[in-house]
């Protein structure tokens, strides 16, 4: 999955601005795809690598923030910059609000515009690697029993196995066994580990009892 | 209350009575003063006439009820008249009675008396207009004919035959009918211009008059009396007869110099005083019988006075005249003056031309400058002269009319426009004969109109360019486009010519899209530029269809900013109009722009505008712009053609006026109506005749 090339996607109506960038990301080494509209790149096949768009702001039906939010929604992973000739300042900042990676004022410098993709790029792949991380330790949590994870939840605040057994009205024991398999299925062996997965996996800890002297873990 | 005898005042009687309103004529206070009046005039006439004999055998020379009869009849309204004739008859009963008359004969001489009153009146009153007045020529001799001789003459028959039947007297009846037609006629001469004149106004007249009218007057007055006291008292039996005709010139001068109200009251004091001096036996009169003398006196008088009321009126009349020409002059004048118009004619035959002041002022001529027509042009404008020359030699080869629109280059320097008309006057022969003219200095309207069209000029520039400062961002955003384009390719060049040597197809392709969008952003910035310029209005054929493609690409990134989808409808063989395309643009800019603003509250999917061209007829092109928002204003949908009317809050109120004014001076006519849900704008423009042939698909 990993190993897809990078994308640059071009939405622009306008045919000449639409060859233009494409042929400036192609001089610099990107792959580059052009949509004349929003519709025309939500009927393409999801792209699975870093993919950067260069969005026009106005456009003939969804225009560009639009489209942003419609892509927000299907959970993709597209890196926005957009480009408009109007400086509009409310548009920018909804855009940049919406997690766009720059705003670019037409006509732009190309450089900047190539710098501004390869940040976009950048920013893609770390967003990409970080979700097959979260993926990742999601799917070894998820092979956990329900007993098992919610004394995960008290292990990751600092809970002593007394403790836990007095939360859960359970004997010290049986959490020790159950903490043990924790560590055992997720292929663990220390406390920071096992906070750093849940952190990856973003997983919320418990509520700290009240009274309790909690010790967190070095 | 003053002129409770005057006609005036009768009149309002008579209407007051037969509106039925109030009281009956009967009771009205103002009929029996004026009865009263008539009795006790006509009781006193008769005591006159007896006083006036000619002594030994009593002859009257003068009978004046009669007369006074008449004067009454004239000056009252007919529906009046049996008041008066009712008035007088207890007044002649008593006056008769005094002799040694027989009361059938009394009775007899009323009758003969009011017919002869009513003879001369009708005839008089169906002749002449009412009120009666003596300054006419037609109306005197028509008084002097019909009341003054045809009345007595028939008159005097019946009283004849009445005296006959009655055995009353020793005369014949011829006799009879002789004395008293003569004395009648006389009366009436003499008298009834008198009272008339005297009565027949008021006395509201007196008030205007000078004191030097009142001084000559008295001395004219004085002056008749010594003279009349000279020739009827003085001067024995055996002066000249010659003599008696002193007193004329006096009369003259009560003639020329005081109208017919002056005339009749000289004559009847030379009548008076003729006829007492020969009663007393003085004078020229007194030398023969008393038939004799009676004679001769009548026809002195009568010989006299006809001549002087004839001249009276025929003064009167041209006094008249004069004083209306007088006043049409003035109003002339005062026209001329106040148009600052110049009058002017030219007499060929006479050699002889006029011109008023203004004109001469005008024109820059001397006063007694004689008007021709090389003298007319070398005060033309050099750049007009030929053709006016032109127009006035047109002028008088065929249509006898010539108007002229020129400039007029003073001494001075200054340039005033102008406009003349002109008329040549035929003779009877065909030749001309007379050139009249009006010259009219309209150069305060031609600037203003100058002034309008220059200000109407920037006006709409103005506008122009506002719309394009609202416009701004979608042109930057268009013209960004292609130079957005032509920086990233330029920048993808630069990259490939880095990297190694380039791929010479995509090299050449990358050029040609360059220089495509460089000619992109230039057509961008003419259209701009073209349309910002200030536009004489240079009117070419043009094609609707081409103009809305313009205009929507103008607009194509506002559209999208905004929204809003844009249908045509565009008829595909429109013919084209003869118009003025940057104007054109501007209208329908103006109102596509108008049609966006109304749609800001309307729902996304709705947001739509249909623009339509259709040819309507051999006569139209029609152009429509139907938008789905809030509609004009109900109340009244020519407001919003009207200046600084806006429903905008920020708005001028200047774009639709625009349209209008660009529409208008194309010929053509806009209109608004409001849709079931939203509005249409429409224009239509004329088709030339030589639209057809310069069609453009």
């Amino acid at each position: 999955m990993s190993a897809a090339a990078e994308l640059v996607g071009v939405v622009d109506d306008d045919q000449s601005v639409r060859r233009g960038l494409r042929r400036l990301f192609r001089s610099a080494g990107y792959a580059a795809e052009t949509f004349a509209s929003a519709e025309d790149y939500l009927a393409r096949e999801l792209f699975e690598g870093p993919i950067c768009l260069v969005l026009d702001v106005r456009m003939p039906g969804l225009n560009g923030l639009g489209l942003q939010k419609e892509l927000e929604a299907r959970g993709g992973c597209e890196q926005i910059i957009f480009i408009t000739g109007h400086k509009d300042v409310p548009t920018a900042t909804q855009a940049m609000k919406n997690g766009a990676v720059d705003f670019l004022l037409k006509p732009f410098d190309s450089d900047e515009l190539i710098e501004a993709v390869k940040n976009a790029l950048l920013r893609g792949k770390e967003h990409l690697r970080k979700r097959a991380e979260r993926r990742r330790a999601r799917g070894l949590i998820d092979k956990l029993t329900p007993r098992e994870f919610e004394v995960l939840r008290f292990v990751i605040i600092g809970l002593l196995n007394k403790q836990i057994a007095a939360e859960l009205q359970t004997a010290e024991k049986t959490v020790k066994v159950h903490r043990g398999r924790v560590m055992q299925k997720l292929g663990l062996t220390s406390v920071p580990d096992l906070v750093r997965l849940t952190q990856i996996a973003g997983i919320s800890p418990a509520d700290a009892p009240h009274g309790t002297k909690v010790h967190y873990p070095v | 209350m003053r002129n409770l005898v005057t006609p005036l005042g009768l009149t309002g009687i008579g209407a007051n009575s037969s509106a039925g309103q109030g009281r009956a004529p009967f009771f009205d206070w103002r009929v029996g003063a004026i009865a009263l009046a008539v009795a006790l005039a006509y009781y006193a006439g008769a005591k006159i006439g007896f006083a006036l004999t000619v002594q030994p055998h009593p002859i009257s020379v003068l009978w004046p009820p009669n007369s006074i009869l008449l004067a009454a009849l004239l000056l009252t309204p007919v529906r009046l008249w049996w008041v008066i004739l009712l008035a007088a008859f207890p007044a002649h009963l008593a006056a008769q009675l005094q002799s040694s008359v027989p009361p059938t004969m009394i009775l007899c001489w009323f009758v003969s008396n009011s017919c002869e009153a009513l003879i001369g009146a009708g005839c008089v009153r169906y002749l002449v207009e009412y009120p009666v007045r003596f300054d006419r020529l037609r109306t005197v001799g028509v008084f002097c004919f019909f009341a003054a001789l045809v009345g007595p003459f028939v008159s005097s028959f019946v009283d004849a035959g009445f005296v006959a039947l009655n055995q009353w007297g020793q005369d014949s009846y011829w006799q009879v009918w002789r004395i008293r037609f003569t004395s009648n006629v006389l009366a009436a001469l003499t008298l009834v211009p008198f009272i008339v004149t005297w009565c027949g106004e008021g006395i509201g007249w007196m008030r205007r008059i000078r004191r030097a009218r009142f001084l000559e007057a008295a001395l004219l007055l004085v002056a008749l009396l010594s003279v009349n006291a000279i020739v009827f008292y003085k001067l024995g039996p055996i002066a000249d007869f010659a003599l008696v005709y002193l007193p004329l010139p006096f009369l003259l001068w009560a003639t020329v110099r005081f109208g017919s109200r002056g005339t009749s009251a000289a004559i009847c004091t030379v009548t008076f005083l003729a006829i007492w001096s020969a009663g007393h036996g003085y004078g020229p009169f007194s030398t023969r019988s008393a038939a004799e003398n009676a004679l001769s006196i009548q026809m002195f008088l009568i010989v006299m006075s006809v001549p002087l009321l004839l001249l009276a009126a025929v003064i009167e009349e041209r006094r008249k005249g004069a004083m209306i020409l007088h006043q049409r002059d003035e109003r002339i004048t005062l026209a001329a003056e106040s148009a600052n118009l110049a009058f002017w004619t030219i007499d060929y035959e006479r050699q002889e031309s006029w011109m008023n002041d203004q004109g001469r002022a005008m024109f820059d001529y001397g006063p007694d400058e004689f008007l021709t027509r090389e003298r007319f042009l070398s005060r033309v404008h050099p750049d007009d002269r030929e053709a006016v020359d032109e127009a006035i030699e047109r002028a008088r080869a065929k249509s006898p009319t010539f108007e002229l629109e020129y400039r007029l280059l003073r001494p001075d320097g200054e340039t005033r426009w102008l406009i003349s008309r002109g008329r040549y006057v035929r003779d009877d022969r065909g030749a001309i004969s007379e050139l009249i003219g009006v010259a009219i200095d309209v150069t305060a309207q031609v600037k203003a109109n100058l002034e309008l069209r220059l200000q109407r000029v920037e006006m709409a520039r103005m506008s122009r360019v506002s719309s394009m400062g609202e416009l701004t961002a979608s042109l930057a955003h268009e013209l960004n486009q292609p130079l957005t384009a032509i920086a990233s390719n330029a920048a993808a060049g630069r990259r490939m010519l880095a990297q190694g040597p380039p791929d010479h197809e995509m090299f050449k392709e990358l050029l040609e899209d360059v220089s495509a969008d460089a000619r992109r952003a230039g057509d961008i910035i003419h259209g701009i530029h073209h349309f910002v310029r200030k536009s004489e209005g240079t009117r070419r054929p043009v094609n609707l269809n081409e103009i809305v493609r313009e205009v929507l690409r103008l607009l194509h990134s506002d559209l999208l900013g905004r929204g809003t989808t844009v249908e045509t409808e565009l008829e595909s063989s429109l013919p084209a109009v003869e118009a003025d395309p940057i104007h054109l643009q501007q209208v329908l800019l103006n109102l596509l722009m108008n049609s966006l603003e109304a749609m800001q509250s309307t729902a996304a999917e709705r947001r739509r505008v249909i623009i339509c061209t259709k040819r309507e007829g051999d006569a139209f092109v029609m152009v429509s712009v139907r938008d789905h928002g809030s509609g004009l204003p109900k109340d009244n949908l020519d407001k919003v053609f009207a200046h600084f009317y806006s429903t905008k809050p920020n708005g001028m109120g200047m774009g639709l006026t625009i349209v209008r004014s660009i529409v208008e001076a194309h010929g053509g006519k806009l209109s608004a109506e409001n849709t079931d849900d939203g509005a249409r704008f429409c224009f239509r423009l004329p088709l030339t005749p030589q639209s057809e042939s310069v069609e453009v698909a």
